[in-house]
C-alpha cells in the first residue's frame, strides 16, 4: 500500500489525480465546515451576481452562493458515485462469476440480458425509469446500477472463464476444492485491482450521467445542490450570466481529470505486463 | 466464421426481441394515460375511450406485445394515431438525421482521436502527452448540452461560422454538412478524448508486448513498428468501443438535437415518451436497439475477424 | 410603470429609425446576418418559430395554438382577431356579421372568395359544413366545447346564413368565431377526403397554401394566389418548430429566424443591447400559474392550513427569481384585458409571516407540518417551487418538491388513472388559455372533480355562476360574475394565484409583425418593412 503511493508519487500526472480526488473528497466530506453560506439558503436581492470576495463563484437565481453549492454538490456526487459503483460491482461480480463458473446455459441467459441492457440507449431507459416513480437521488442510482452492472460483469466473467481453464485450477477442482473456495481465494484477488480501476474510471462518467440526467429534469430533487443542477439552472440563464456553467464545469472537469489520472497510474502500478515492459 | 456470423446475429434478433418486449412493459407500467395526453385537455371520456381502443390500449399487455411482434413481421410497425401516419414512415423519416448526426461525430472523433493516442503513446511522458493527456481526459465528461450551447454561442451567434438550428435544406447537401458541423463536434467531443486515452492505453500495452519487441530487436524502424504492428493491435479495443458506443451517442444525440432542434430519433424517442405516444415509442426503440446491435455485431464481426481467440468464445 | 415602457418604446423606435436610417447611408453588407431583408433564391421568405410541430390541418383536430398559428394563415374564417394591444376583431371572409338575437348571429360572405384545388366559390354551406361537422358527435372533435351550445347553422341563401345557439353564447366572438373552430373548409373536398384531413389539406382559402411538413424541422407555406385578400406578402413561410427558448434566441440571433418569442430572462439584456436591427417588444400573456390545493386530502382538508400556506407563498420573490422580473403577479386566472379580471386579489401577493402563522396556529399545527409539491420540471416551476420551499419554511411549513416528467405531471389528478390523485397536496400548475373568461373557469367546476380540477375544489354557487356567466350577454354583469367566481376559489383556501407570465418577442426589422393582444403571432398578417 505504501509502495503504492510511493509510486503514484513518482507519476506526475498520478500525483495530480491523487491530489485532485482528496481534494474532492476532503472537501466534499468539509463541505458544512468550508461553505461560507448555507447552500440552500434564498437571497433574492443578492441573485445572479459575478464573482467577489463575498462569493467566490457568484450567485444563482435564486441568490444561492455557488462557491457551497459546488462544495455540497461533491458530496451528492460522492455519495452518488460510491453508492451506485459499489452495488453495481457487487452484483456484477456475482453475476459475472456465475456467468463464467455456471453452466453454459446459464451463462448464455445472463450474457443476453447483459447485452439487453446495453442495448437500450441510457436516456431512453433513464425517462421510462423516471416517469415511473419520478426523479429522485435514488431514481438515479438505481438507473447508473442498472445500465454499470453488464460492465463489471464482463470483465469479471472473462477472468474467471480465463482462471477456470488454468491447470491449476483445474487440478484443485479435481482434487474436489469447492466452487467457493476456488472463487474467493484464486478469481476475487485477480478481478479486485481491474475492477478498481474500472470503477474509479467510471465515476466522472456517472457524474456526468446526472449532470445529463438533470438537464432533462429528471435529476435529484430540488432543493439539492447537485453539479448537474447547478449546470442545468445555468443552462436556463446563459443569455443572464456564464458563472453559474463555469461553477458547475469546474468540478466536473477537475474531478474527471483527478479519477482519470489516477486510475491510469494505478492501472500501470498493478497490470505487471505494462510494468515489466517500461 | 460463418457459424460464428450466424451464431452472432441470431443472438442480435433475440437480443432486440427482449429488449423491445422489457420496454413495452416499462412504459406500460408507467403513470400517464396516452389517450389522453394525445387528446389534449378538451376530451370528452368517450372519445378517450375510443381512443384508447384505437390504440389497441383496452386489450391486455401480453396481447398487445404479441399484436405488435405480429405486425411486425407482415412489415407493419402500426399507424401513429395523431397524425395518421404510419409509424415506419415517422422513424424512417428521423434516422437519417440521427445516423448521419453519429457517424460524422464518430468519424471525427476517430480521424482526431487516435493519432492523438499514438502520439501520445510514441512520446510517452513528454510535455506534448502530459498536455494532450489532460486536455482530452477534460474532454471526456464535458457534458453534451454544455457544449452544444457554448459552440451554438461562438460558432454561430458571435463568428456566425455556421448556422444554428435545423438541419439544413433538403437537397442541399452543402447546406445539410453546415448543419451538421456543430451538433457531431457538441456529441463527438468527448470521443475525441476518450479514443486518444484509450488508443495511448493500448498502444502500450501492445508495444510491451514480445513480437513488437522482437520486431524491435530485429531493428525495423521505429516508424515501421508502431504503424505496421503496435497501432494494427491498438485499435482493437478501439473497435469494440466504438460499436458499443453507438448506444451512447444515441443518448447523446437526444441532448444536441434538443438544443440545435435538429430532427432526429433522439428527439422522437424523448418527445414520443413524454407524451406516451405508444406506436411511436415501440417504433423508433425497435429501431434504435437495432441500431445499436447491428453495430455491436459488426464491432464483433471484425474483431472476430482480426482475433480468431474471440470466435472459440460464442 | 406602464408610462415607461411606453417611453421606452418610442426611444427604442427613434433609435430603430436611426439604425435604419444609418444602414441605408451605409453598405447592405455591413449589417450581417441579422437584418438581411428574407430573401433567399430571389424568394421572399419570412422565418418564424413555433414552440411545437404540427400535428393536424383539421380545425376538428387542431391541438391549439401550433396548429392555429399554421390553419389561420391558410384558411378563411368569417372574422379574424385584429392585430394590436387590444382584443377585437375584423372581417374576413364575412362581408357583414351581426348578434341578430341573443342565440343566433346572422353572416354573409364576400363574393367570390375561391378554395383551391378546383373545389370552387366558398358558399354560405361551407360555413354550415365546417360549424356543424365539429359538434357532431361522429366527428369526435376534440374541440367541439370551443363551440358551446351551438345547434345549427342555416343557410339562408347563398352566401347568407344564421348560427343558431340553443341558448346564448357570448364567447362565440371570442374563442370560436376568430379561433380554431372558426376556420371555414371546403365542403366538396372534405368529402371528397372522408370527412377528415390529417397532416395536409385538399383545399385553402387563406392568404397562404400548405406546401410541405418536414417532421420536426419546419412547415412550409406558400403564397395563394387565388387568395381573394389580393397578393399575400411573402413567397413562403417557413415556420420552425423549436421548444426550447434559449435555442430560439440563439437561432434568431444567429439570422436563422426572423420573428421568435424569447425567454423571459433574456429581457433585461436584450433591453440593455438589443441584437443589430431587431426589436423587442413586450407582450401581457394569458397564461395563468397558480398553487392548487387539494381540498379532499387528509392534511389539506384543513382550511386554515390552506390559507396559511396561501400567505406563507411570497410571489413578488417568484416574480424575479422565476421570471426575472418580467412577469407581473396575477390576481386570479383572468388576465388584465379579459373580462372578468379583478383589479385585486384577496390575499395580497406578498407573504405575510403573521397572518400565516396565526392561520397555522388555527389549524393546530404550529409545531410545524409537512406537505408535497408536485411540480412539472421545466426551470421556471422549479425555480418557484424552491422559493415557495422556502418562504414557507419560515412560518414552520416544510415542503417536499416532487418533480414529474411531463406525461407523469399531466396525469396527477386524473381519477380514472389510479389512487394518485389522492396524495396530491399542493399543485404548482399553469394552463393555457383562450381570449374569453369562461375558458378559464370551465375548469374549476364540481363536474371537472378527477379530470381537470385536481384541487376536487366544489362550491355550489361556483358551479351555478359559472353556467350562468357564459351564457351572460351584458359585459357588466358578466365582469362581475366572473370577478365573484375567483373571490370564491380564493375564499375557499384552495387557491394561490402566481401570475399570468408574459410574451417577449422579438423580430428582425425587416419584418412588420402583426399579434393578437397576447403577443401569439398572427403570420397572416405579418409584412415586410
Amino acid at each position: 500500500m505504501l509502495q503504492a503511493i510511493k509510486r503514484i508519487c513518482g507519476d506526475p500526472l498520478g500525483l495530480v489525480g491523487l491530489f485532485l480526488v482528496a481534494l474532492m473528497v476532503l472537501s466534499a466530506v468539509l463541505a458544512s465546515v468550508i461553505a461560507p453560506y448555507d447552500p440552500i439558503a434564498l437571497n433574492i436581492i443578492d441573485r445572479l451576481q459575478g464573482p467577489s470576495f463575498k462569493h467566490l463563484l457568484g450567485t444563482d437565481q435564486l441568490g444561492r452562493d455557488l462557491f457551497s453549492r459546488v462544495l455540497f454538490g461533491g458530496q451528492v456526487a460522492l455519495k452518488i458515485a460510491l453508492i451506485s459503483i459499489s452495488i453495481a460491482l457487487c452484483i456484477g461480480v456475482v453475476l459475472g462469476m456465475i456467468a463464467g463458473f455456471g453452466p453454459r446455459w446459464l451463462d448464455n441467459i445472463i450474457m443476453l440480458l447483459f447485452d439487453t441492457i446495453r442495448s437500450f440507449p441510457t436516456v431512453m431507459f433513464a425517462l421510462a425509469t423516471v416517469a415511473l416513480v419520478g426523479p429522485s437521488l435514488s431514481t438515479v442510482v438505481v438507473i447508473i446500477v442498472i445500465t454499470s452492472i453488464p460492465t463489471y460483469g464482463r470483465v469479471v466473467r472473462t477472468q474467471t472463464l480465463s482462471i477456470k481453464s488454468n491447470e491449476y485450477i483445474q487440478a484443485e477442482l479435481a482434487m474436489g476444492a469447492s466452487t467457493f473456495r476456488i472463487l474467493s481465494m484464486h478469481l476475487l484477488p485477480n478481478v479486485v485491482g481491474p475492477l478498481f480501476i474500472l470503477a474509479s474510471m467510471d465515476i466522472p462518467t456517472v457524474i456526468a450521467l446526472e449532470a445529463g440526467l438533470s438537464f432533462l429534469g429528471m435529476g435529484v430533487k430540488p432543493p439539492t445542490p447537485s453539479w448537474g443542477s447547478i449546470l442545468n439552472d445555468g443552462y436556463n440563464l446563459i443569455r443572464n450570466t456564464p458563472w453559474p456553467i463555469i461553477a458547475g464545469s469546474i468540478p466536473l472537469v477537475l474531478v474527471t481529470l483527478g479519477f482519470t489520472f489516477l486510475g491510469e497510474s494505478l492501472r500501470d502500478l498493478i497490470d505487471p505486463k505494462l510494468r515489466k515492459s517500461l | 466464421m460463418l457459424i460464428y456470423c450466424i451464431k452472432r446475429i441470431g443472438l442480435g434478433i433475440l437480443i432486440v426481441m427482449l429488449a423491445v418486449t422489457l420496454l413495452f412493459f416499462m412504459i406500460h407500467l408507467v403513470p400517464g394515460d396516452p389517450a389522453r395526453i394525445l387528446l389534449g385537455p378538451r376530451a370528452t371520456p368517450e372519445l378517450i375511450a375510443s381512443m384508447s381502443q384505437q390504440l389497441g390500449l383496452d386489450k391486455p399487455l401480453p396481447i398487445q406485445i404479441l399484436m405488435f411482434f405480429a405486425n411486425l413481421f407482415r412489415g407493419d410497425m402500426g399507424m401513429d394515431v395523431i397524425t395518421n401516419r404510419p409509424v415506419a414512415d415517422i422513424v424512417f423519416g428521423q434516422l437519417p438525421y440521427t445516423l448521419s448526426l453519429i457517424l460524422t461525430a464518430i468519424i471525427g472523433a476517430a480521424l482526431i482521436g487516435i493519432p492523438l493516442g499514438c502520439y501520445s503513446a510514441i512520446n510517452r511522458n513528454s510535455l506534448a502527452d502530459r498536455v494532450t493527456g489532460i486536455l482530452s481526459v477534460a474532454c471526456i465528461t464535458a457534458p453534451a448540452f454544455v457544449v452544444a450551447l457554448y459552440s451554438l454561442l461562438i460558432f454561430a451567434v458571435y463568428l456566425k461560422w455556421f448556422p444554428a438550428v435545423g438541419a439544413g435544406e433538403k437537397g442541399d447537401f452543402g447546406d445539410q454538412v453546415a448543419h451538421l458541423v456543430l451538433p457531431a463536434f457538441a456529441i463527438g467531443l468527448s470521443w475525441v478524448g476518450y479514443l486518444s486515452r484509450l488508443v495511448r492505453a493500448s498502444m502500450l500495452e501492445v508495444m510491451g508486448e514480445n513480437h513488437i519487441r522482437t520486431a524491435r530487436a530485429y531493428g525495423l524502424p521505429e516508424r515501421l513498428v508502431v504503424f505496421r504492428y503496435a497501432l494494427k493491435l491498438a485499435v482493437l479495443p478501439t473497435v469494440t468501443v466504438i460499436g458499443v458506443g453507438m448506444g451512447f451517442l444515441l443518448s447523446a444525440a437526444v441532448f444536441t438535437e434538443i438544443v440545435f432542434a435538429r430532427p432526429g430519433l433522439g428527439k422522437l424517442i424523448f418527445d414520443s415518451i413524454s407524451t406516451r405516444n405508444y406506436p411511436v415509442v415501440m417504433g423508433s426503440v425497435l429501431v434504435s436497439t437495432i441500431l445499436f446491435v447491428i453495430s455491436t455485431t459488426i464491432s464483433d464481426l471484425i474483431n472476430a475477424w482480426l482475433d480468431p481467440r474471440i470466435r472459440a468464445s460464442l | 410603470m406602464k408610462k415607461t415602457d411606453q417611453k421606452n418604446a418610442t426611444l427604442e423606435l427613434s433609435r430603430r429609425r436611426f439604425i435604419q436610417a444609418s444602414g441605408a447611408l451605409g453598405v447592405a453588407a455591413a449589417t450581417g446576418g441579422m437584418s438581411q431583408v428574407v430573401f433567399a433564391d430571389g424568394k421572399k421568405i419570412l422565418k418564424v418559430r413555433a414552440y411545437g410541430d404540427l400535428r393536424s390541418l383539421d380545425p376538428a383536430f387542431s391541438q391549439g395554438v401550433i396548429d392555429e398559428e399554421i390553419q389561420s394563415s391558410i384558411y378563411s374564417k368569417l372574422i379574424q382577431y385584429k392585430p394590436g394591444r387590444e382584443w377585437g376583431y375584423q372581417l374576413d371572409a364575412a362581408e357583414s356579421i351581426e348578434q341578430a338575437t341573443p342565440t343566433t348571429i346572422k353572416f354573409k360572405l364576400k363574393e367570390g372568395i375561391m378554395f383551391t384545388g378546383g373545389h370552387g366559390e366558398m358558399t354560405a354551406e361551407d360555413v354550415k359544413y365546417s360549424f356543424e361537422r365539429i359538434i357532431a358527435e361522429a366527428t369526435e372533435s376534440t374541440n367541439k366545447p370551443d363551440w358551446g351550445t351551438l345547434k345549427e347553422v342555416t343557410v339562408d341563401s347563398k352566401y347568407e346564413g344564421t348560427i343558431v345557439f340553443d341558448e346564448a353564447y357570448p364567447p362565440a366572438w371570442n374563442i370560436a368565431l376568430p379561433y380554431i373552430v372558426g376556420n371555414i373548409v371546403s365542403k366538396s373536398a372534405w368529402e371528397k377526403a372522408g370527412g377528415k384531413v390529417d397532416t395536409t389539406t385538399p383545399s385553402v382559402s387563406g392568404p397562404y397554401m400548405h406546401k410541405a411538413w418536414e417532421p420536426k424541422q419546419r412547415t412550409v407555406l406558400a403564397r395563394n394566389p387565388d387568395w381573394h385578400g389580393g397578393s399575400a406578402e411573402f413567397d413562403e413561410i417557413h415556420i420552425l418548430p423549436i421548444d426550447d427558448e434559449s435555442t430560439a434566441q440563439i437561432a434568431f440571433e444567429a439570422g436563422d429566424l426572423d420573428y421568435t418569442r424569447v425567454p423571459l430572462g433574456s429581457v433585461s439584456n436584450l433591453k440593455a443591447s438589443p441584437p443589430e436591427n431587431s426589436t423587442l417588444e413586450e407582450y401581457p400573456s394569458l397564461f395563468y400559474v397558480w398553487v392548487g390545493m387539494n381540498v379532499e386530502n387528509e392534511q389539506l382538508s384543513n382550511e386554515n392550513l390552506r390559507k396559511a400556506i396561501q400567505h406563507a407563498i411570497d410571489v413578488p420573490s417568484i416574480m424575479q427569481a422565476s421570471y426575472f422580473g418580467a412577469a407581473q403577479p396575477s390576481t386570479g386566472i383572468i388576465a388584465p384585458g379579459l373580462v372578468g379580471h379583478r383589479e385585486k386579489s384577496l390575499v395580497a401577493p406578498e407573504m405575510n409571516i403573521a397572518k400565516a402563522k396565526e392561520y397555522l396556529a388555527a389549524a393546530g399545527m404550529e409545531g410545524g407540518v409537512t406537505v408535497t409539491l408536485d411540480v412539472l420540471n421545466k426551470a421556471a416551476n422549479v425555480t418557484t417551487a424552491q422559493v415557495i420551499q422556502a418562504t414557507c419554511a419560515q412560518v414552520g411549513i416544510n415542503v417536499e418538491v416532487n418533480l414529474h416528467e411531463s406525461g407523469a405531471f399531466w396525469s396527477l389528478g386524473d381519477s380514472s388513472a389510479g389512487e394518485r390523485y389522492k396524495d396530491i397536496q399542493l399543485i404548482l400548475n399553469r394552463f393555457s388559455m383562450a381570449p374569453d373568461p369562461s375558458y378559464a373557469t370551465a375548469w374549476f367546476v364540481t363536474e371537472q372533480k378527477g379530470i381537470w380540477n385536481w384541487e376536487r375544489y366544489s362550491d355550489a354557487e361556483f358551479d351555478k355562476l359559472e353556467a350562468a356567466a357564459k351564457a351572460e350577454s351584458d359585459n357588466t354583469k358578466r365582469a362581475a360574475m366572473y370577478e365573484k367566481m375567483q373571490d370564491l376559489m380564493e375564499e375557499s383556501g384552495a387557491y394561490r394565484f402566481i401570475t399570468h407570465e408574459a410574451t417577449p418577442v422579438i423580430y428582425n426589422n425587416g419584418v412588420k409583425p402583426a399579434f393578437r393582444p397576447d403577443g401569439l403571432p398572427l403570420f397572416r398578417y405579418f409584412a415586410s418593412a
